[in-house]
């Protein structure tokens, strides 16, 4: 029984924690250090997404995909302009679509862009 | 940290900051660090560490326990949570340094002329602490001070259930010819105070 107590009173005693007077200071380098910490892998994060940008635009250019587009888009552009020429004569949207093709580089960079955004996501999310 | 956030901080649980620290709020985290970097410290000095090893450790600790937050789930104590970890981190430290070994087989008795009583003859722990032999040192603080089964205290020592067993018997044995009775240590603290 005595055994216990004396058990119990030891426990008491390692739990009383002693005063330190840099206590406020220990904290703050412990949260520097965890700062630091994310702030490493924040960059880290945003690297990984750029590269994997980069790495899903090059296989886009690679796979011949602005050349899909185009073909795409002319195609959808002319069945618009075939409804649009039944309902409204005169109007030529086919011609006014075709004339910008940096509308499709820009929803290309878009595409990236939101690409890069995912992966990074998803990475910070693991 | 703005003082209107610290209070905020400063008035919740350590369960609730624990699970804000898991969304990744590191100032909570600061918040459990203020509230137990003491003890942590206090653990690793009493295991034998020198001051500037057991705030390093004691750093290490809070970082490790920050990335597993998520396995706090508020069964226990975070202190006492956060202090198994504190205590298996200074092991490693140890073992990294090829520490471990010679401490663990240490049964040599402790300093013992280290022990400054007060006027009325008590010592506090600490100072009962330094009677103790480096192995029993390791021993009794990780049992009752980290909260350590004898069981996981040798698997961490990586040392036979046995031998620490009879460290902690040792230690224990030293430990109450030395301390004060019940009460005295208050008693003492209080008068200095």
């Amino acid at each position: 029984m005595a055994e216990i107590e004396f058990e119990r009173r030891l426990e008491r005693l390692f739990s009383d924690a002693p005063a330190f007077s840099d206590e406020s200071a220990f904290a703050a380098r412990v949260e520097h250090r965890l700062n630091r910490g994310w702030n490493m892998r924040r960059w880290f994060i945003g690297a990984a997404g750029v590269a994997g940008g980069v790495v899903g635009a090059s296989q886009l250019i690679m796979s011949n995909f602005v050349q899909r587009v185009e073909d795409a888009s002319a195609g959808s552009s002319r069945l618009l302009q075939a409804g649009i020429a039944q309902a409204r004569p005169g109007m030529d949207l086919f011609a006014m679509v075709q004339s910008d093709w940096t509308v499709v580089w820009i929803a290309s960079g878009l595409a990236v862009l939101a690409m890069g955004f995912v992966l990074t996501r998803v990475i910070e999310e693991i | 940290m703005s003082g209107s956030q610290q209070l905020r901080y400063a008035s919740l649980h350590d369960v609730e900051l624990a699970t804000l620290s898991a969304t990744g709020e590191r100032r909570a985290f600061g918040e459990l660090v203020r509230r137990h970097g003491s003890a942590v410290r206090g653990l690793l000095r009493r295991m034998g560490a020198a001051s500037a090893e057991a705030d390093d450790t004691a750093q290490d600790a809070f970082l490790a326990a920050f990335e597993s937050i998520t396995e706090f789930r508020g069964e226990g104590t975070f202190a006492a949570w956060v202090k198994r970890i504190a205590a298996r981190q200074y092991l490693k430290r140890l073992q990294r340094e090829r520490r471990l070994a010679s401490l663990a087989l240490e049964a040599e008795e402790g300093t013992q002329t280290a022990h400054h009583p007060d006027a009325a003859g008590r010592i506090d722990l600490d100072e009962a602490m330094k009677c103790l032999g480096a192995a029993e040192r390791l021993c009794v603080t990780m049992c009752y001070g980290a909260g350590l089964s004898h069981a996981e205290a040798a698997d961490a020592l990586n040392l036979p259930l046995g031998t620490v067993k009879s460290h902690v018997k040792r230690g224990l044995e030293k430990l109450r010819t030395r301390l004060a009775p019940e009460g005295a240590e208050l008693e003492g603290r209080r008068g200095n105070g």
